[in-house]
């Protein structure tokens, strides 16, 4: 076609004008966000369904209740030794740790201006009992009376010195009372099934900390305004937005960022090449390890004592926690060293493949095959399966043959729950920072050690002894050294071998102060970040 | 006499025109009952996968220590209805939906058709520019290619093409972002507004359209800076996909004996282009043009994860993960119900385009 070359250049034309005509529009964007000079950005992979203390248990939902609401108690930054006074100005524990009564402050204020009353105590911590959702599993014990306007009694069914703890967490969060009834809240013993103040919780909050919800998106973003009537110290940042971000998205922005903003899920290998001048915190507070099922009817190797034993020693640990990035260290028991209870890294495993083999040999166990189980994740920027090739390279090593079963996460929690699998890998983080609380999930017969087939009468008595030290031992230091003597047993006769320490971390723009990684629970206090 | 023909000749065309309107309405009174069948089985089959894949809702849910006290987990089941029998909750479920109740969302806590109209508006918003875009472009240089047939326009349209068709869309969208985000520094890293903003008063659920309605031009033009890098992506995707049955089906028409024709009468190039070429050529195109705009409004879920993008992609993923049957049911029949609608306006402009196909 004879005039086809002309019209090409005009197609040709009209693409270069279109193309243009993009260009143009991007070109007064870009910025790495971050907001103007009032605005405190946060870009965090959403993990969020509610906003309601009642119903909060997700990392994101935790993070921004824990600055909507206030608790009667807290921990400041990542200093995790004593909870500190928040409403309550100070509390006393019974000898018997059943009953801690709480003086509340009497400046407290609610975002309407109301003040915070033992009324409001009462309602939100029986409420959050009663709704029987996610969080309600660590209160259940727990009984919440006024014996004045300004004190509260908590009774604990069984002796538990840690109930000050559990009390800093977002989900016992001081809610106002009189709002929440209004919007069809109720502390009774039926509100799981009529209490419908979730709806409104999840738009506007009622709390009396030092921001107000503006927006909740639970797909893109939530937006805190300062609380004009908080009673605290005024936050530095009037408004701060949380914003959904893909982590590959969090680690560009971060480079780019000159502005008030800070990233909390970057970690492990995406911290490498991210500018010098970032400031990053972070505290070990997370544990991976392997679980063998102690039932011999779901596999007669894996419950063998000397397997578990070989597999231990087969391990580079050293090699396994470098493959989490800087600040992963190898394991030396369950409990994090974020936590008090943690044993010295000194203690941690070693590799001996030589002393792997004599073990299987001993048992007459020639080339044992297990299929190891894990959830296909990549978690705090660590793929998972990175880690189940190494641990099955490592086994191999002492002519262990693992093979690799990878599974959705759904269906590995799922199959978990089972309690029919040989064995499987995953990352476990305490519910509440008590590392105490790792007894009532690892010990014999508890949630965990159910599903792995480890029950009382199949474990060794020593190590049932010393759970219940633990859970006997009133004097929280007694307590932690209890923990040691326990870990220190598990690692000799438990069916868990714990891999690695890694930690979360808080990723800030060089100009802000006070971005500091919180393993309370809520990654960071968001009204203690300020600006140089 | 001329009369009498006239009459004669008007009766029997009155008579052939007649019959059109109820034709018409027959096809869209079928299409109906075959979607309404449609629907009723998206509503089966989905309830059905989502009781025989591995998973369950209360462990998707519900926290691992909450997993171990079974008075929440029965609380959990009690409150969403999963501790009724399969029949019974599908039965329930059907009831409610005659009713334009799909149930509420067990990850939102709200209405699924609340969140439908929450979250469908910011995934238009992707879709409509990425698909004027990429018929724009599809077009055009599907044509430039075919009228350049086994030139090294050709070719290089071609190898084009073949690389947008594999090129995974979360790669091109972390690579965009890389390159005008991250080294240019003339794009926004994602969302849909920049951290200062607030959305516009909602009236369509685009924040284009209801900042320009509300005369708020700065969050206009912020809004239209967060569009382009997702657009840019999912019109290289699309694009890539239109050229290649553009120029396949230019090719066809320019092989016909009407174009030679055209060509031998002396018409001027341009115009056999857009009068013959143009509009005969376009009938296999918009069947593609029809499935992938669906495909956009369905399927950005990618995209829309790395950009941070509120779409029904990212509500349809989250949903999935959750294991939140009322959303996927709400999404499964969101995605039918657009395919049946773009199939049936595809099949209208058939016949607008094509007059064999409104006569036939």
């Amino acid at each position: 076609m004879s005039v086809t070359p002309r019209h090409a250049r005009r197609v040709g034309a009209t693409l270069v004008a279109l193309a243009l005509a993009t260009a143009a529009t991007a070109c007064t964007a870009g910025g790495a966000g971050g907001g103007s000079a009032k605005t405190l950005t946060i870009d965090t992979s959403f993990v969020i369904k509610s906003l309601d203390p009642g119903h909060v248990y997700e990392a994101t939902g935790n993070t921004t209740v824990h600055a909507l609401y206030d608790t009667l108690l807290t921990f400041h930054g990542s200093d995790m030794t004593k909870p500190q006074p928040d409403l309550a100005t100070k509390y006393t524990v019974s000898a018997d740790a059943k009953t801690f009564t709480f003086t509340l402050r009497d400046d407290a204020r609610f975002s309407d201006g109301t003040p915070v009353t033992a009324d409001d105590v009462v309602f939100s911590l029986n409420r959050l009992r009663n709704l029987k959702a996610s969080p309600a599993v660590t209160v259940g014990g727990l009984t919440a009376s006024k014996t004045d306007a300004h004190t509260v009694v908590v009774r604990s069914a069984t002796a538990d010195p840690n109930v000050p703890i559990i009390l800093t967490q977002p989900y016992t969060g001081i809610v106002n009372s009189k709002v929440v009834k209004q919007k069809g809240g109720t502390d009774g013993a039926d509100a799981a099934k009529s209490d419908t103040a979730q709806k409104y919780l999840d738009g506007a909050s009622a709390g009396s900390g030092p921001y107000v919800l503006k927006s909740f998106d639970a797909s893109s973003q939530v937006v805190l305004t300062a609380n004009p009537k908080y009673w605290g110290a005024k936050p530095t940042f009037s408004r701060v937005v949380l914003r959904n971000m893909d982590v590959q998205n969090q680690k560009l922005t971060m480079a780019k960022t000159t502005g008030a903003e800070l990233a909390l899920d970057l970690s492990g290998k995406m911290l490498e090449g991210l500018p010098s001048s970032l400031k990053q915190s972070s505290a070990d507070d997370t544990f991976y390890f392997l679980t063998l099922n102690a039932d011999p009817a779901v596999s007669k190797v894996a419950a063998n004592p000397a397997f578990v034993k070989a597999v231990r020693a087969s391990i580079d640990y050293p090699g396994v926690a470098a493959l989490f990035g800087g600040g992963a260290t190898p394991a030396a028991g369950v409990v994090p060293p974020a936590y008090p209870g943690a044993l010295p890294k000194s203690e941690a495993q070693h590799q001996d493949i030589a002393a792997a083999k004599k073990l299987l040999a001993d048992a007459g166990l020639k080339n044992p095959t297990v299929s190891l189980m894990y959830p296909s994740i990549t978690y705090r920027g660590v793929d998972l399966g990175t880690i189940a090739t190494k641990v099955q390279g490592d086994a191999k090593k002492a002519g262990i043959r693992l093979t690799l079963d990878p599974q959705p996460l759904t269906s590995f929690l799922d199959k978990q729950r089972g309690g029919k699998v040989a064995m499987r890998f995953s990352p476990q983080s305490l519910n509440y920072p008590v590392a105490a609380s790792l007894v009532n999930n690892l010990a014999p017969g508890q949630g965990t050690a159910a599903t792995t087939g480890w029950t009382v009468a199949r474990a060794d008595k020593r190590v049932v002894a010393a759970g219940k030290k633990v859970q006997d031992t009133l004097d929280p230091a007694a307590q932690q050294a209890a923990l040691q003597d326990w870990q220190r047993l598990l690692n000799q006769y438990s069916p868990y071998i714990p891999l690695a320490y890694n930690s979360g971390v808080v990723v800030a723009g060089a100009t802000l102060t006070g971005a500091e990684y919180a393993p309370a629970g809520w990654q960071v206090d968001i009204a203690a970040v300020g600006r140089k | 006499m001329s009369a009498s023909v006239a009459a004669a000749g008007e009766a029997p065309a009155a008579a052939r025109r007649r019959p059109r309107v109820p034709h018409l309405v027959r096809f869209l009174a079928k299409r109906l009952a075959v979607t309404v069948g449609l629907l009723w089985g998206v509503t089966v089959v989905t309830f059905a996968l989502v009781h025989v894949v591995p998973g369950d809702s209360a462990t998707a849910n519900l926290s691992e220590q909450a997993l171990n006290d079974p008075a929440l987990v029965a609380a959990y089941r009690a409150r969403w209805g999963l501790d009724q029998p399969v029949y019974v909750q599908y039965l329930r479920y059907l009831w409610n939906l005659l009713h334009g109740d799909l149930g509420t969302s067990q990850q939102t806590g709200k209405p699924v058709l609340s969140d439908l109209a929450h979250y469908v508006p910011a995934t238009m918003e992707l879709a409509v520019p990425s698909m004027v875009l990429a018929l724009l472009i599809g077009t055009a240089v599907g044509m430039l290619a075919a009228v350049r047939h086994g030139r090294a326009t050709d070719q290089v349209v071609r190898v084009g093409s073949l690389l947008g068709l594999s090129t995974p869309p979360f790669w091109l969208s972390l690579v965009v972002l890389y390159q005008f985000f991250y080294l240019l520094g003339v794009s926004p890293s994602g969302g849909r507004l920049s951290t200062d903003f607030s959305p516009p008063p909602t009236v369509t659920g685009m924040y284009t359209v209801d900042s320009a309605l509300a005369g708020q031009w700065a969050e206009w033009w912020d809004a239209v800076q967060h569009l382009v890098l997702p657009v840019l992506v999912l019109t290289c995707l699309t694009v890539a996909t239109l050229i290649r049955f553009v120029r396949s089906a230019m090719l066809e028409v320019l092989s016909t004996d009407y174009i030679k024709a055209a060509h031998a009468k002396g018409l001027p190039g341009f115009t056999v282009l857009r009068r013959h070429l143009l509009r005969a050529g376009l009938v296999p195109v918009i069947t593609v043009s029809g499935l992938a705009f669906a495909a956009l409004l369905s399927g950005t879920v990618l995209v829309e994860n790395i950009f941070g993008w509120p779409g029904i992609g990212q509500y349809a993923y989250r949903s999935a993960t959750a294991l939140d049957l009322p959303s996927i049911l709400g999404v499964s029949l969101f995605v039918a119900l657009v395919y049946t609608v773009v199939n049936l306006i595809v099949d209208l402009v058939y016949g607008l385009i094509d007059p064999r196909i409104r006569l036939s």
